[in-house]
């Protein structure tokens, strides 16, 4: 079934970058190729490919219980928050706030990814900011 | 101790003294933003910067260089006068490479005088290169030949069509009186590339930049037909003629130096312009520079803001006249 | 001769106090994060190349940290594998069907051993390989030009396409997605942009580290979460620690044969560790397996995986120092490391910078052996260290990754990118999309596009350009057999077994 809604949504997807694509013009051509036919070549194929996909999808993928996908739901907006606060909050802080969060997500518990957490955002600053001057976001509290 | 040191020490800290009396606006944590991968020739210009300021002890705090990689500044310009307008810690390395994509407006919304231009440091030159066999040994026989049948002579670079290397050979093809639509001309991607290509016999006739050639000039295994400077550059290189002296007028300078935030103070402003003209003054930077293949092109200030709007204004027409102009401009 | 005295001078390079120190550094993290479940070489690649560059290491030194590392990954990998019965890294997955069962069975000692003895005899004979083939490669690569590269591309994507047998939809579908996913941004030939939808952080295009980290490192701690609860048990080491004469004799035949195989599969382009060790391992069980015994503890399963990732490894080295092509994924990161110092692999690399090539060549012997005291005495310090609890481990590899990213693209939109790309990866691969032959398309679709296009504005859009040279010819002959000839090896094969099952009965 995923393979099926993966292949319409794919289709779907290349139809519109087919769309997109049929708008690159170079100003200035006398390349016998060009910078079109390349990008639409592969979206034509990939539109194959896709249908074939949906006419003969191939095994189930498994995918997770609804608990367990709830808990990656949650991780990947960890994730998202934590590129998004990486310069406003600094390397430190928001590292240790992520650190928290995912692992409460790997059954920590609350005291180890605190401490845990803390000592990740702090010792990696340290380390690669200070230490090996690989410039990291100093944030609200280097800053 | 020997007197002599004890005099260097005594030279040093009062040199150390005054700056820090100069110094009443050294940023806390000064930055040279590399708008591309680690490694290329904004990398360099930022080293040069990190070197020559901190060997010289113009700054206290150690420069840091960062990369900001997207479209040769595209994306370092538009965090600059967008995100960090008044951020006196960043300077922004460019290049002749910068100034022409501004120009040509790829670098969206924003246009030339968005930000302060604040130093250049040195400058490269564009060239046109053969294989040491070939049967072209000057400008004239390219150009003939180029004329006679432009099918003959494929010319590879590194950059794009639009690209400084791909208007080099452009501009020589105009003067030889074929049209550039007619030239064969192929991209690569980095001067390494092209040297291969053309040592393989793959294409005919190479253009790039100087610095990056000597290497292969030294080793005997290409020609160099003209360099396109306004007059013969220094030292072993003397021996390359310009083009402008085998009767073609292209002069390609390429300069590299840093700009910084629009809203930056103007105390900010002048404390870096001061910096980077003291460093410049001193001969370890021309030291520094030479290590780094560049030749000398120093300004600063006003001087410089005026010398980068008349290029850029310069590069506008060559691009209009290839019909190279972005039509969302 | 020569090649004696280039090596020669290769290890005064290697040699120095600095670069020996580095390449123990570089063999040591690098058995830590292959041995982690998660991290493989790509990613220990990436993450390190740019604190290589931060740290302001010159470019030989730097390379021979990131070949150590590499190295060090195809070692560590099996560590987990083994005792944990989760592959460390891509090329150790093979190594758990065997290595797991002997742990279980009390031999975890012994499957230590002789996988780390078969790591370095993999290792040592690709690395002679390498020293004999490269400079011949070196000589004849001046003779490729555009269309000739053009042809090697196809070459290259023949081989995944022949190797990749069992999802050929998908393994189609994955590579068009990699090769579409090159081709966004500013076009290399006319400078006009590709699918940025105006956003200047897209004007380079998808950028190279995002990629990685997304698909290997954030799509791995999402699986990571999800298998927290069948997580295998960590088996104590116990038994012998190290291999008796019988058992070193009754797999030296298959390290070997391994070994050899590992390495030119190394070579061809885009077919890595992986491809190898599950070759690797299906030979031998074919030669070997006549009472059943694979999967269920024998050493020579052990053996074969092991030897050959190692050597792949080592073999991918060779295309990527003659011909600037990648031979694998961690490759085409290190040629971008040494991209940073404007370094172009390739032809001209063995003739102008003779010490970057001779100088890792000999430092990769010594990391060798530097790898092979650390993962049979030394075993134990790292399999400590993978008790190492999860919720400290993966917020760990986040943390690291983003810095990676960071580092090279110091904008919060690659980090944003990386994580979208990661959701991406991490669906992709529950659907059992290959991801190798997506990154294949990645890293090579550019080189393909604009070979090809290079090639055509040469003659003018004169097809005949792309297979008139003897090398195009021969390499397009070649991709032909790759793409033909396995099934029809297949095909017979299940004939014959057909055949044999009919005479039993």
């Amino acid at each position: 079934m995923s393979d099926r809604i993966f292949a319409a949504v794919w289709l779907v997807v290349c139809l519109l970058l087919m769309v997109v694509g049929w708008g690159i013009q170079s100003e200035f051509s006398y390349e016998p190729v060009g910078p079109r036919a390349y990008p639409m070549l592969l979206l034509g194929l990939m539109l194959a490919c896709s249908l074939a996909m949906a006419l003969r999808p191939g095994e189930k993928a498994d995918w997770p219980e609804k608990p367990v996908l709830i808990r990656i739901v949650l991780m990947i907006l960890a994730l998202l928050v934590y590129a998004l606060l990486f310069e406003p909050l600094g390397f430190a802080l928001a590292t240790a706030l992520m650190s928290v969060a995912i692992g409460r997500l790997f059954e920590g518990k609350w005291l180890h990814c605190v401490v845990g957490g803390a000592g990740l955002g702090f010792g990696l600053f340290y380390f690669f900011d200070r230490l090996l001057d690989v410039p990291l976001p100093a944030g609200l509290i280097f800053g | 101790m020997t007197t002599f040191r004890r005099l260097a020490l005594l030279g040093t800290t009062s040199a150390l003294l005054l700056t820090a009396a100069s110094a009443f606006a050294e940023p806390p944590r000064p930055e040279c933003i590399a708008p591309a991968k680690p490694g290329g020739g904004f990398d360099l210009t930022c080293k040069l910067a990190q070197s020559a300021l901190m060997d010289t002890k113009l700054l206290e705090n150690p420069m840091r260089v960062t990369y900001m990689p997207g479209g040769i500044g595209a994306v370092a310009y538009n965090t600059i006068v967008a995100q960090r307008p008044a951020d006196e810690n960043a300077i922004v390395a460019f290049s002749g490479g910068s100034l022409l994509n501004l120009a040509q407006g790829k670098f969206g919304k924003y246009n030339v005088n968005d930000v302060r231009w604040l130093a250049a440091v040195g400058a490269d030159y564009g060239m046109i290169s053969v294989r040491a066999d070939s049967p072209y040994k000057t400008l004239k026989d390219l150009a003939a030949a180029l004329k006679a049948d432009p099918t003959k002579v494929v010319f590879g670079a590194g950059g794009t069509v639009g690209s400084q290397d791909w208007m080099k050979t452009a501009l020589i093809a105009k003067q030889a009186g074929v049209a550039p639509q007619q030239m064969r001309y192929v991209a690569f991607e980095g001067g390494g590339e092209v040297t291969t290509a053309l040592l393989g016999g793959h294409i005919q006739a190479a253009s790039g930049d100087i610095s990056e050639a000597v290497p292969m000039l030294e080793a005997g295994k290409i020609r160099i037909l003209a360099v396109l400077a306004d007059k013969r550059l220094p030292g072993d290189l003397g021996k390359v003629p310009t083009a402008k002296e085998q009767g073609y007028d292209v002069v390609w300078p390429i300069i590299r130096g840093f700009y910084v935030g629009p809203k930056v103070s103007n105390e900010q402003y002048a404390f870096w312009e001061q910096a980077f003209k003291k460093a410049m003054a001193t001969p370890e930077f021309a030291k520094l520079r030479d290590s780094r293949d560049l030749f000398p092109f120093s300004m600063t200030g006003s001087s410089l803001d005026a010398y980068v709007k008349r290029q850029v204004r310069e590069y506008q027409k060559v691009a209009a006249e290839f019909g190279l102009v972005n039509q969302a401009n | 001769m020569e090649t004696f005295a280039q090596l020669g001078a290769g290890f005064a390079v290697a040699l120095r106090v600095d670069n020996l120190i580095v390449a123990l550094l570089g063999s040591f993290i690098g058995t830590v994060v292959g041995m982690l479940p998660g991290l493989g070489p790509i990613n220990g690649v990436a993450i390190l190349l740019p604190l290589a560059f931060a740290l302001k290491l010159p470019p030989e030194t730097a390379l021979i940290l990131l070949a150590a590392v590499y190295m060090g990954c195809e070692y560590g990998g099996r560590i987990s594998s083994i005792l944990l019965n989760v592959p460390g890294d891509a090329g150790a997955i093979m190594t758990a069907l065997d290595g797991n069962p002997m742990a279980k069975n009390g031999q975890a000692g012994v499957a230590l051993s002789i996988s780390a003895w078969a790591s370095f005899v993999g290792s040592t004979v690709a690395i002679l390989g390498l020293i004999l083939f490269a400079p011949l490669l070196a000589n004849w690569s001046l003779a490729f030009g555009p269309a000739e590269y053009f042809a090697l591309m196809v070459f290259a994507f023949a081989c995944l396409a022949g190797m990749v047998g069992d999802k050929p939809l998908k393994t189609v579908l994955a590579a068009l997605i990699g090769l579409f996913m090159a081709v966004v941004g500013v076009d290399a030939n006319s400078g006009v942009y590709r699918f940025t939808f105006d956003s200047i952080h897209l004007s380079d295009g998808i950028q190279f580290i995002s990629v990685v980290i997304g698909f290997f490192s954030v799509s791995e701690i999402l699986l990571m979460l999800e298998n927290t609860h069948r997580g295998g048990k960590l088996v104590k080491q116990t038994g012998r620690l190290i291999f008796n004469l019988k058992e070193f004799m009754s797999t030296l035949g298959t390290v070997m044969r391994s070994s050899i195989m590992g390495f030119f599969i190394g070579v061809l382009p885009g077919a890595g560790a992986t491809v190898a060790s599950a070759m690797a391992y299906m030979t031998t069980k074919r030669m070997h397996d006549k009472e059943g015994t694979f999967g269920k503890g024998d050493i020579r399963g052990v053996a074969a995986p092991e030897a050959a990732n190692n050597a792949s490894a080592c073999g991918s080295f060779v295309p990527m120092l003659t011909l600037g092509i990648p031979g694998s994924g961690t490759t085409a990161v290190m040629v971008g490391a040494l991209s940073l110092y404007n370094i172009t692999p390739g032809p001209m690399l063995f003739t102008q910078q003779p010490e970057i090539v001779w100088g890792l060549i000999a430092a990769l012997l010594l990391a060798n052996i530097m790898l092979l005291v650390m993962n049979i005495p030394l075993v134990g310090v790292f399999s400590r260290m993978l008790s190492l609890p999860n919720f400290l481990l993966v917020p760990g590899i986040a943390a690291v990754s983003t810095v990676g990213v960071y580092a090279v693209h110091a904008t919060s939109f690659d980090l944003v990118l990386m994580v979208v790309l990661g959701v991406f990866g991490y669906m992709l691969r529950k659907m059992h999309f290959p991801m190798s032959s997506l990154i294949l398309g990645f890293v090579l679709g550019e080189m393909l596009e604009q070979n090809l296009r290079r090639a055509l504005s040469i003659s003018n859009g004169e097809l005949s350009i792309l297979f008139n040279s003897p090398i195009t010819g021969g390499l397009w002959l070649m991709a032909i057999a790759m793409v033909t000839v396995p099934p029809l090896l297949r095909r017979r094969r299940r004939k014959q077994a057909l055949a044999a099952q009919a005479a039993q009965v």
